[in-house]
């Protein structure tokens, strides 16, 4: 299997500020959000975060799609590399997270066009995926609907499409049903599941033990910025299911088993 | 190019289809017009007294002379000054003059050169400058009495059968009077017309959320920033155009007399050059100022101190003539260009001073257009919290 998208030894650390050190009752100016972090992902899986809240994995996909840059190592995103070609990796990642928005102003017909402009798609061709993908998400109800009258369902559908207008390989993901209801959610993950099954690669973070056995591949688990466990979902799950195995690792990782459900 | 050509048409899109927005910036143009206009007329009428009034003057030991000047004169005793002056205060009476007993005899006993101690005459005149008509009479009685004083003692006349002394034609006075207002005024309308923009398209789009969904598109910063600093300059262009013409529109109702038709082709091309290049430079500071704030609000009052430098440099341009100074003065920023606009509205300039402006304001403008491209690659400046 092909190797299209590859971290190697990432690092990222935040400042913290003096009112943030008090409020964790610390005295270091800075915490690391991403520890040597390194894992590949192949072509055509769905590959997954997985980690409690904190544990870096927004901040892993925010270097991944060049948002923000890691202090050390480095990513390649289907031969681009991400530290110095920021440009190629964004024409050929799709991504996604929920702090991405949509301008309220415009509708997603117009905001549709207007990214598929930004990445030089042909119009014919635009106009047909277009078609294509307003209508398996029922975007075609709603398509001339300002996005600030949009319900948040409405609204995740429409950033779907538009996050993929330029039919990208790698789809990066970041908690893929947070905030959605069960219907969307699903119309969500199927997709998900469509898209691997055109041979697209898919990386998703999510904490959600469920999701991440029914739809990864392989999966690595994150926890304080450090990749615990890294396997496919058949290896990790051999003996015991995947939730049993994430805490038996965070016990043994962070030592305070007892802490474990207030930080899940 | 085509990317910054797809990012304007959005701006543009977003701006005109926006009823609100395009109310907003043709608005105050309108305003300017009718309110410059209003305030024109107003003073006029709250200045000019009737033109055909003839004004209604009491006097007290009324002298000879004056009951043939060109006045409705009513003699009184001294007992009436009181109930006058208070006729004044009520509108029904215009001025009250009060001669010193026996007038003509006290100014043909009086000499100067004699008794350089002794005071002259007194004539005492009472009015009320808040009725325009009050007021009219009180300057045209003492004309008046200054002409007779002049006639008794003639040795030399002024500007005798001289109808207008003043050399300078309508236009260079017309001229001047703009080139005091307008750099001020325009600079302040430009400045407006283009914070709001600014704030909403960067500031905005990044409270939102909706800058960051450009950010992880293929897009370079450099055509993001580019493309959003034109099509606000575009913008507030055509609002700091309309606003600038509705108030040379007005100025004639403003101040009467003025002559707005005086510049010529070359003139206005000059001129909307250097709107553009200042503007461009005004947009890209908007635009740090925009990008480096978290929420419209703080921006709003981060640019506070940008707006006071920009109105206290129009203010200069009031001060000091065209563009006949110091070439080191055409590459200081922003006062460059108001030293420009006052040089090309006085019709007094130099073609090279204005080159100089309009190309060292643009060299700023693009690195104020690199800084925020930087600003844009910076995660600490784009997702502070």
């Amino acid at each position: 299997m092909k190797v299209i998208l590859k971290t190697e030894n990432l690092c990222k650390t935040f400042k913290l500020s003096a009112k943030q050190q008090k409020l964790q009752n610390t005295k270091k100016k800075t915490i690391t959000a991403v520890d040597n972090l390194t894992f590949e992902a192949y072509e055509g899986e769905i590959y997954g975060l997985l980690g409690p809240n904190g544990a870096g994995k927004t901040t892993t996909l925010r270097i991944l799609a060049t948002l923000i840059k890691a202090d050390s190592g480095e990513a390649i995103v289907d031969g681009a590399s991400v530290t110095k070609e920021p440009d190629i990796v964004r024409s050929k990642i799709g991504f996604l997270t929920s702090e991405l928005k949509l301008e309220d102003f415009f509708t997603p017909n117009y905001l549709y066009d207007f990214f598929a402009k930004i990445h030089h798609i042909d119009p014919e061709v635009s106009k047909v995926r277009k078609k294509e993908l307003f209508e398996k998400f029922g975007i075609d109800e709603f398509a001339e609907v300002k996005v600030a009258n949009l319900s948040t369902g409405m609204k995740q559908k429409a950033s779907l499409v538009i996050s993929i207008v330029h039919n990208p390989n790698i789809i990066i993901f970041d908690e893929p049903t947070n905030g959605l209801d069960v219907l969307t959610a699903r119309v969500v993950t199927d997709f998900l599941a469509d898209l691997r099954n055109q041979g697209k690669t898919i990386i998703v973070s999510t904490h959600i033990f469920s999701l991440v056995e029914r739809l990864c591949d392989r999966a690595g688990i994150i926890i304080d910025g450090k990749m615990i466990a890294n396997d496919t979902l058949e290896n990790l799950t051999a003996e015991k299911p995947l939730e049993d195995v994430f805490f038996d690792l965070y016990a043994a990782t962070v030592g305070e088993a007892e802490k474990i459900g207030g930080t899940l | 190019m085509k990317n910054i050509l797809t990012i304007m048409s959005k701006e543009f899109t977003r701006f005109f289809t926006d009823k609100r927005m395009v109310i907003a910036t043709i608005l105050p143009a309108v305003i300017i017009y009718f309110v410059y206009s209003f305030m024109g007329t107003m003073m006029t009428g709250r200045f000019t007294a009737d033109e055909d009034h003839t004004p209604w003057v009491y006097s007290v030991n009324t002298p000879s002379f004056f009951t043939q000047f060109n006045i409705n004169t009513v003699l009184i005793e001294a007992n009436e000054i009181d109930t006058v002056k208070e006729r004044i205060l009520k509108g029904e009476v215009d001025l009250l003059v009060i001669f010193p007993e026996n007038f003509d005899a006290l100014v043909d006993a009086y000499d100067v050169r004699l008794t350089p101690d002794k005071p002259a005459p007194n004539i005492e005149m009472f009015f009320n400058s808040t009725a325009a008509n009050s007021n009219m009479a009180f300057y045209t009685v003492t004309a008046m009495l200054d002409a007779y004083e002049a006639t008794l003692s003639n040795k030399f006349d002024i500007n005798r059968g001289i109808e207008n002394p003043d050399l300078a034609s309508i236009e260079e006075v017309s001229a001047n009077i703009i080139a005091m207002m307008m750099p001020m005024l325009l600079m302040i309308f430009l400045y407006s017309g283009c914070m709001g923009l600014a704030l909403e398209s960067i500031t905005g789009e990044k409270e939102r959320g909706t800058l960051a969904t450009l950010l992880v598109s293929p897009l370079k910063r450099r055509e993001l920033a580019v493309g959003k600093i034109l099509s606000i300059a575009v913008l507030a262009f055509l609002s700091g155009s309309l606003t600038a013409i509705a108030t040379i529109l007005s100025l004639p109702n403003l101040m009467g007399g003025i002559e707005t038709n005086i510049y010529s082709v070359v003139d206005y091309i000059l001129l909307a050059i250097i709107i553009l290049t200042v503007l461009l430079l005004m947009v890209s500071l908007l635009s740090i100022i925009s990008a480096f704030a978290r929420t419209i609000k703080e921006a709003g009052q981060a640019t506070m101190p940008l707006m006071v430098l920009i109105m206290l440099v129009g203010v200069s341009g009031m001060i000091g003539g065209g563009t006949q100074a110091e070439t080191i003065y055409f590459i200081v920023p922003l006062y460059s260009s108001v030293k420009s606009m006052s040089g090309i509205f006085a019709l007094d300039y130099s073609p090279i001073n204005i080159a100089l402006s309009a190309i060292s304001t643009t060299i700023y403008a693009g690195i104020c257009g690199y800084v925020l491209t930087k600003m844009f690659d910076s995660e600490k400046i784009m997702f502070s919290r």
